[in-house]
């Protein structure tokens, strides 16, 4: 592939993908997303009760592992419905190795994280020769399955060594938090750190060679090989990269609870992240933000105002819906058209003779 | 080696229903394109509708009639309002779009009527005979007879009808078909009524076998799923193996101790072991195409 061939391409939403010699990531996008994090993390602890704390901790967590969904739909257009059951696979070799080994949080994190990734790249497998209906029913599948055996074996869980596993609830020990991180208030500041760092990757990726050979892949497969993309690299090295990001989310969620239990990862949970992943927007930085707070916080917020949880659904499902008919850019999508609509508005308003 | 006679009749029973079910999304699919994962909530529907009334003092024939009227309704109404728009979609977005419409059904029936235990009790489960040894009530012998003859019935009218040319023509060919005159929304309306009502009926049936519970029937979209991908997500025939498969793979499970946690495994299996075989001899595909 000639460097910069691929200039003239754009993305799904029309945005030209950056050239090969710019810069990855600019100094410019880090302070835009790092300013308001920082202040998020400053603030939010101090104003922020325990339960809405927890709340936003989760949706932390969960944003994190919708970014990978986000990945795989916005950037290559596969639908993949195992996402929960690879952060269930996250959350339990974290859960284990920090029993096991006892090492620093980091690297029992990254343990996950990796061991999930590889389970991804074994579920991605299929997708190399699928995609559309039949990979997300495999997913979907391979989900429920995961969901049977987890429940099935009971799964170790709070006992020492690799596979200890201790029944009642009461006798469990606690996975250690990071040394760095043991109030609620500092482990919210140590996930949204992590997570920005997940994101960051991702836009990593976006901006650099698998972004671009991912845009190929996305119009046609054909092209992309008669173009010289490795197609079975780029989407596996996908679907491995979405695994990751949904085992450091897990390995997160076993730190924030200490520890798991196996009914934790339905199937059902990741038909739903996945359609939140859709609501949110799936093609920008955004999107996964906005559905890892309707995935945790607005839950939350209605078990606050006391109205039946139920109706979430109802919400999620009309969001989904309408989604898909008029705005397949998602919740962040209609935002950044609001704002480039006041800009727009500004800027005539600045330059009136004109 | 314990008599796995009762299991295996049971199997055959909820598996006829799967098969159903399958048959169902399979003349959807085949007419409109759109595999239903909301198939299961509108049955879910149906049958929590028919218990309220049954629980009112209505008659019961009233009662089913009136839950698989709603199944039908439902299913018909979505098919007319909301499906026409993402017509020119990918199979996969039209599917997604469905889960919607699942999570709406879901999120109303479990807050309308909470997740108290409740049964749904049909009279056939005190009728009954014996066969080999087993006792096999009214309920699993009704289901199982219809699963096949709603099986062959809707062979017989995907074959030998006009409509039914039409769906396969659509099934087909759409842009084709709409060319040649065929009525594409007529068509795909009748697709959507059948599958209703097929989504109605098994609602009630597995409300009986399995639990009456809003999560649980939603969810046994997944079985129904796989038993539709055994016949390819076309083949009516491959449907009712399938279905009988996966429901006699789950059920003789149960006697054995150390199989019997993980006996609910066996839709999943099934189907990605078929899905893989299917799909073994392609290697790349082009985008737009399934």
């Amino acid at each position: 592939m000639v460097p910069g061939s691929l200039k003239q391409d754009t993305t799904a939403q029309g945005q030209p993908v950056t050239s090969w010699p710019t810069a990855a990531v600019s100094l410019g996008n880090v302070a835009a997303i790092a300013v308001p994090l920082i202040l998020l993390a400053l603030i939010l602890p101090a104003v922020l009760n325990a339960f809405w704390l927890r709340a936003l901790t989760s949706s932390a967590i969960f944003a994190l592992a919708a970014a990978g969904v986000a990945l795989l739909y916005g950037r290559l257009g596969l639908v993949s419905l195992a996402q929960i059951a690879l952060l269930g696979v996250g959350s339990w070799v974290t859960l284990r190795l920090a029993h096991a080994t006892g090492l620093p949080f980091e690297l029992v994190l990254l343990g996950g994280g990796i061991a999930a990734g590889l389970v991804g790249l074994v579920v991605g497998l299929p997708a190399l020769r699928m995609r559309g209906l039949y990979l997300a029913l495999i997913t979907l599948m391979a989900a429920g399955g995961f969901q049977v055996i987890v429940g099935g074996t009971g799964f170790p869980d709070g006992g020492p060594g690799f596979l200890g596993r201790v029944d009642s609830a009461a006798a469990r020990q606690l996975m250690a938090r990071p040394v760095i991180a043991q109030s609620d208030s500092a482990y919210f500041r140590y996930v949204l750190v992590v997570a920005a760092l997940g994101f960051l990757l991702v836009a990593l990726h976006r901006r650099t060679r698998p972004g671009r050979a991912w845009a190929l892949i996305r119009k046609s497969e054909a092209c992309a090989l008669s173009a010289g993309v490795n197609v079975t690299l780029y989407k596996t090295w996908a679907f491995t990269l979405a695994g990751f990001l949904a085992g450091i989310a897990g390995g997160l969620l076993a730190g924030s609870v200490g520890q798991l239990d196996g009914r934790n990862f339905p199937a059902s949970d990741s038909i739903l992240l996945f359609a939140l992943t859709v609501v949110g927007g799936a093609y920008s930085g955004l999107g996964p933000a906005i559905t890892g707070l309707l995935f945790r916080a607005f839950p939350s917020l209605l078990t606050a105002w006391n109205v039946d949880g139920n109706l979430a659904f109802i919400v999620f499902g009309a969001a989904l819906l309408h989604a898909l008919i008029t705005a397949p850019a998602g919740v962040a999508g209609q935002l950044s058209d609001l704002v480039d609509g006041l800009r727009q508005r500004l800027k005539r308003q600045k330059e009136p003779g004109q | 080696m314990p008599n796995l006679g009762p299991f295996f009749v049971t199997g055959l029973a909820v598996g006829a229903i799967y098969a159903l079910s399958g048959v169902g999304l399979v003349v959807l699919y085949r007419a409109s394109g759109v595999l239903n994962f909301a198939y299961g909530a509108i049955g879910a529907t149906g049958a929590l509708l028919a218990w309220q009334l049954v629980e009112l003092g209505q008659p019961e024939l009233v009662a089913w009639l009136v839950g698989v009227g709603l199944a039908t309704l439902l299913s018909v109404g979505y098919g007319r309002v909301l499906a026409p728009q993402l017509a020119y979609r990918d199979t996969v977005v039209k599917a997604v779009a469905t889960l919607g419409f699942a999570l709406v059904l879901l999120g109303f029936t479990r807050w309308y009527w909470s997740d108290d235990p409740r049964k749904l009790v049909l009279p056939t489960d005190t009728m009954g005979l014996s066969m080999i040894g087993v006792r096999v009530t009214g309920t699993r012998l009704i289901g199982f007879s219809l699963a096949v003859l709603i099986t062959i019935g809707v062979a017989l009218f995907l074959n030998r009808t006009r409509l039914g040319l039409s769906m396969r023509a659509l099934a087909n060919n759409r842009d084709l078909s709409a060319l040649l005159g065929i009525r594409v929304l007529h068509v795909e309306t009748w697709a959507w009524l059948i599958s209703g009502v097929l989504a109605g009926l098994s609602g009630l049936m597995l409300g009986d076998l399995v639990r009456l519970d809003a999560i649980v029937l939603t969810f046994l979209v997944i079985p129904a799923m796989a038993a539709a991908v055994v016949g390819r997500l076309r083949s009516l025939t491959g449907t009712l193996i399938g279905g009988l498969l996966i429901g006699v793979l789950e059920a003789v499970g149960t006697p054995f101790q150390t199989i019997s946690p993980y006996r609910s495994v066996a839709p999943f299996i099934v189907a990605i072991i078929v899905i893989l075989w299917l799909q073994r001899q392609r290697v790349i595909t082009f985008a737009g195409r399934e």
